[in-house]
């Protein structure tokens, strides 16, 4: 717990937080354009459409702001060379373990944040009904699930490489291959596919009536297994990141 | 009784792929020590102060700490009491220095009260609320010192503390660190290249050079190693080793030189007459001196800095 809360000290002023909103701030002024003015079938099928029009702004940005928080957290310690010294009064096990909690809190408080925001404006723009709590409670769990994963791969890359280009270029290309990704494929095992894997609604454009239903998505068995497949990057990038980072020699 | 060594390695070795960097280290450290580790650049300096603070596993050997074998599990309690500065300071250029030493005193687990001590003790109190990154490097050096006073540990390891200071910032480090033991009760372990900073600050001394521990004492017994000589040149060399060994005089040979120990005026003008009666032709009679400067050289290389 001290290491975890001394995580926290140790980023003030730093604009950890005011980046992350920075960066969801953008997303909510492109959601705020592109849902102005609603037509009256995408006010009743608002709060899937909703779902569905997260998805893919996080798909196109989360992966890139993954990267910048790890490398936010990790890069304190490389430029002040203070491995040196923390590694000398706690494991490097813990210290990793600190930085990965302290980025999954961060994660878990940023999409509170988006769903709140999202939220409130479907009321404000009058969508029909409430939102279906169970649907996006789950998305909500899941988005961060897909999301801890890419962050802990983007923090394993940033402790393990002082150069933090290393760690950005991976995460850039991570976000290129999630937009790929969604023009060919409903789900991916990639790691930077899970925002993908995760999407709970689908939407079918009718050419004809140039109009997009939404339904909740069932998902066969392949496409479940690439929903798993997040929870096993997740143990694969903390327990392979927290083990090289213990072998590394400082 | 002697007094208990806080630190001692066993064969102590690290090797990187093919290059050992340090090989079969055996180092002692008594308490209340000021011990200075000397060695040219790359002699292995830091990579052995690492693997004693647990940064760098070592490939072979043992360490141990405070009387105690280090292992993984101990590593961590052990190395509680003990305060380290290796290469360049660690420091959080974002943070003022204040906030840099309470993230190190709340995982140390000292009190609080500790931090003002150590700013003082290092000249850093009025600069507390300043943001590290614009400290000057000497002001980080010394920020440095006070994270590793931070509850007074009973050992301090200094890895080239004074480099990048100015020689005033040098001098007021030098004299810090020779009144912790006494004061603070303190051992300090200190690495230098520079045999000058450590002929001050240290009394006990360990020379490295290409990962071996080629010397370990005190720096009284390196100092008495500086001795003076006698050196002779004569067109008879062999002839006049001979007459100096009648009179039971030892004698080395050292180019067109016969280096004889140090004797008194009068003897050496008897020892000039005789040679001169035996048809030697004396062309040299010089002094010569084996300095600290000259002991180092010769236990670590001519190519080392001095």
């Amino acid at each position: 717990m001290k290491t975890l809360r001394l995580e926290f000290y140790k980023i003030r002023r730093r604009k950890v937080w005011l980046t992350m909103f920075a960066l969801l701030s953008v997303q909510l002024v492109w959601g705020l354009w592109s849902m102005r003015d609603p037509r009256e079938w995408e006010l009743q099928s608002g709060w899937m459409s909703l779902l569905y029009f997260l998805s893919l702004l996080d798909g196109i940005m989360v992966p890139a702001m993954m990267s910048v928080l790890a490398s936010r957290l990790a890069d304190i310690e490389h430029k002040g060379n203070t491995y040196k010294q923390l590694e000398i009064l706690r494991s490097a096990g813990s210290l990793y373990h600190a930085k990965a909690v302290c980025g999954c809190i961060i994660i878990a408080a940023l999409f509170a944040v988006q769903f709140a925001f999202f939220i409130a404006l479907g009321y404000y723009l009058g969508y029909a009904g409430n939102p279906d709590v169970k649907y996006y409670l789950l998305s909500y769990g899941l988005k961060v699930a897909a999301n801890i994963s890419l962050f802990l791969l983007q923090l394993a890359l940033s402790m393990l490489f002082a150069n933090q280009m290393i760690a950005l270029v991976a995460g850039l290309g991570g976000s290129m291959a999630a937009l790929l990704l969604m023009f060919v494929t409903t789900h991916s095992f990639l790691p930077w596919g899970g925002n993908l894997s995760a999407v709970l609604v689908w939407s079918e454009w009718d050419e004809a009536t140039r109009i997009s239903t939404f339904c909740y998505r069932t998902f066969s068995p392949v496409e479940t297994a690439a929903v798993v497949c997040i929870f096993v990057w997740i143990v694969v990038f903390y327990v392979g990141g927290r083990v090289l980072f213990a072998r590394k020699n400082i | 009784m002697a007094a208990q060594n806080l630190i001692e390695t066993t064969n102590l070795t690290k090797q990187y792929g093919k290059v050992r960097c340090v090989s079969s280290l055996h180092m002692q450290v008594p308490q209340g020590a000021v011990y200075g580790f000397l060695g040219p650049n790359g002699a292995g300096k830091s990579t052995t102060l690492k693997m004693i603070l647990g940064l760098a596993r070592p490939t072979e050997g043992s360490i141990t700490l405070f009387g105690v074998p280090v292992n993984d599990q101990n590593r961590i309690k052990l190395l509680a009491d003990t305060g380290s500065l290796i290469e360049s300071p660690s420091y959080y250029g974002h943070l003022t220095g204040e906030e840099n030493l309470t993230i190190l005193q709340t995982l140390k687990g000292c009190p609080k009260e500790d931090i003002d001590k150590v700013l003082n003790i290092v000249r850093l109190h009025d600069a507390r609320k300043k943001k590290v990154s614009h400290y000057s490097l000497g002001m980080k050096q010394r920020l440095g010192l006070a994270a590793a006073l931070l509850g007074f540990p009973k050992l301090l390891i200094l890895d080239e503390p004074t480099n990048g200071l100015d020689p005033a910032g040098i001098q007021e480090m030098r004299s810090l660190i020779c009144t912790l033991p006494e004061q603070y009760g303190i051992t300090v372990v200190v690495s230098s290249h520079l045999l000058s900073e450590i002929d001050q600050m240290a009394d006990h001394v360990g020379i490295i050079r290409k990962g071996e521990l080629v010397y370990q004492d005190t720096l009284e017994a390196l100092h008495s190693h500086a001795k003076q000589q006698i050196a002779l040149r004569t067109d008879q060399p062999a002839t006049a080793i001979s007459l100096l060994h009648q009179d039971g005089i030892a004698v080395e040979k050292e180019a067109d030189y016969l280096l004889i120990p140090m004797i008194e005026d009068a003897y050496i003008a008897q020892l000039c007459r005789r040679l001169v009666s035996h048809n030697i032709a004396l062309y040299r009679v010089e002094k010569r001196e084996k300095s600290l400067e000259d002991i180092f050289l010769s236990l670590t290389g001519k190519e080392s800095s001095l």
